[in-house]
């Protein structure tokens, strides 16, 4: 008797429940959704290496590489490592490339397409621009290796920061070069934005370029 | 009668869920107001003043008034104000003047223990060291301080002072030199954090000393967490002034 009493449905307070259910919860997701932007956007990304705000644009070149001249302005858009080293360096610049190849690889493949490093040299009296192609090759064959004059070469490395200096020897003794081993990161607005010092590990300067590339 | 007794608990549920709501959108609310309202008060009242982080200095190699070497590279590590003169010029004196209230200033200034180094760099590819240890001496630079010094291959003099440093100079037709009285303040990364064009308004001396205490206190706290809130005070830009 009871149960023939209790209607089967119950639509009216169940649309209620719904429409105060709502109520409730489309503020407090679009509030969480503005929270999460919020905190992402505000979050200080702990970088690898020094950043630099300003907004003054990285000084464009022009050098040669075993397939013509290369420009940094030819990567509009595309974030740009700048190392400077030499051929015959026997520890830091190996390091450096390997580890900024290994960076490189670990990114998706979207976001590797969107990183360009160029390698610049600071001996080009041995450094020719076929022996740059092949040296980098064996780091990574998206990698640029150019060379130019001793004028070129030595205003780009002054403009970037960049000391370097012949050790004693000759071409046919050998000889070493002391020079800044930092790893210069330019943005895709063409901005020079970080500076990463020797030593940084591949899965670091990883999470700096996912960051520059969001 | 029925009806009553099964649609009471369901009221009473809506209402509890509203209130629940209302409840947790109040709390957000006050949540978003603290944040929003720290923010604000942090921009405004900006208890943690840093120094922009300008551009990256050139790198150089510079030989001194003793004949010695200083690189960049050597100076990784420090504060380093630099300057631009040169012995024959006869509108520096107030460069040298602000140089040397910046050396004398040096041992009370508030530095934390960082070291600081304080370069001028002639401009003038003909100096040599021996007028420049002269031009040091009348203006009583502390060598272990304040270095006189010139850009090793004179073919990189423009990239190094106009380039890098951003100071304009020339050679005119007589052979003067026209130049832009400025220092610039780098970092022991290599970062320019300031540029002072020369003014007669303030004190050039005193807000670079000041500086100085700011580029020591940042660097005390660039370690742990302390450095999230200088970081902050680099994204919400809250420079010294």
């Amino acid at each position: 008797m009871t149960d023939t009493l209790i209607p089967e449905e119950t639509p009216a307070p169940r649309q209620r429940f719904s429409w105060m259910y709502a109520l409730v919860a489309v503020p407090l997701v679009i509030a969480g959704m503005v929270f999460w932007w919020g905190y992402n956007r505000a979050q200080p990304h702990q970088f690898s290496g020094a950043v630099i705000q300003g907004s003054t644009a990285a000084p464009d070149f022009t050098l040669w590489s075993d397939d013509g001249p290369v420009s940094l302005s030819d990567y509009e858009d595309k974030i740009v490592m700048l190392y400077f080293g030499y051929t015959h360096c026997p520890d830091v610049c190996p390091t450096t490339l390997t580890d900024a190849a290994a960076a490189i690889e670990s990114l998706s493949d979207d976001e590797a397409e969107d990183v360009q490093l160029i390698f610049i040299t600071i001996d080009p009296g041995r450094d020719t621009a076929e022996r740059m192609g092949q040296y980098v090759a064996h780091f990574d064959e998206s990698f640029v290796g150019v060379t130019g004059t001793e004028e070129e070469i030595g205003s780009v490395a002054t403009l970037y920061g960049i000391y370097y200096r012949a050790g004693e020897g000759t071409e046919a003794s050998g000889y070493l070069m002391e020079h800044t081993a930092t790893l210069l990161v330019i943005d895709r607005n063409g901005n020079l934005k970080l500076v990463i010092p020797f030593g940084v590990q591949y899965d670091a300067m990883a999470a700096d370029l996912r960051y520059m590339l969001r | 009668m029925v009806d009553i007794t099964t649609e009471a608990p369901q009221a009473s549920s809506d209402l509890r869920l509203s209130r629940r709501g209302r409840r947790l959108l109040v709390v957000i609310g006050v949540l978003v107001a603290l944040v929003v309202g720290s923010v604000f008060a942090f921009v405004t009242f900006q208890p943690i003043q840093v120094l922009p982080r300008v551009r990256l200095a050139p790198g150089f190699s510079l030989v001194d008034s003793q004949g010695d070497v200083l690189t960049s590279e050597d100076l990784r590590g420090r504060f380093v104000l630099y300057t631009f003169s040169y012995s024959a010029c006869e509108t520096c004196e107030s460069i040298d003047e602000t140089m040397l209230e910046i050396q004398q200033g040096l041992d009370t200034a508030d530095l934390r223990g960082f070291p600081v180094s304080m370069v001028t760099i002639s401009i003038d590819e003909e100096e040599t060291p021996e007028q420049m240890a002269e031009y040091a001496a009348s203006v009583g630079a502390d060598p272990d301080v304040w270095r006189f010094t010139q850009v090793e291959d004179a073919r990189f003099l423009a990239d190094v002072v106009a380039g890098g440093f951003g100071t304009y100079y020339e050679v005119v037709d007589d052979g003067s030199i026209k130049l832009d009285r400025s220092f610039v303040l780098v970092d022991g990364s290599g970062i320019i954090r300031n540029e002072y064009k020369y003014q007669t308004q303030t004190s050039d001396s005193e807000r670079i000393l000041r500086h100085l205490g700011v580029l020591a206190e940042e660097a005390q706290n660039s370690n742990g967490p302390a450095s999230l809130a200088y970081e902050a005070a680099h994204l919400f830009l809250c420079y010294a002034p």
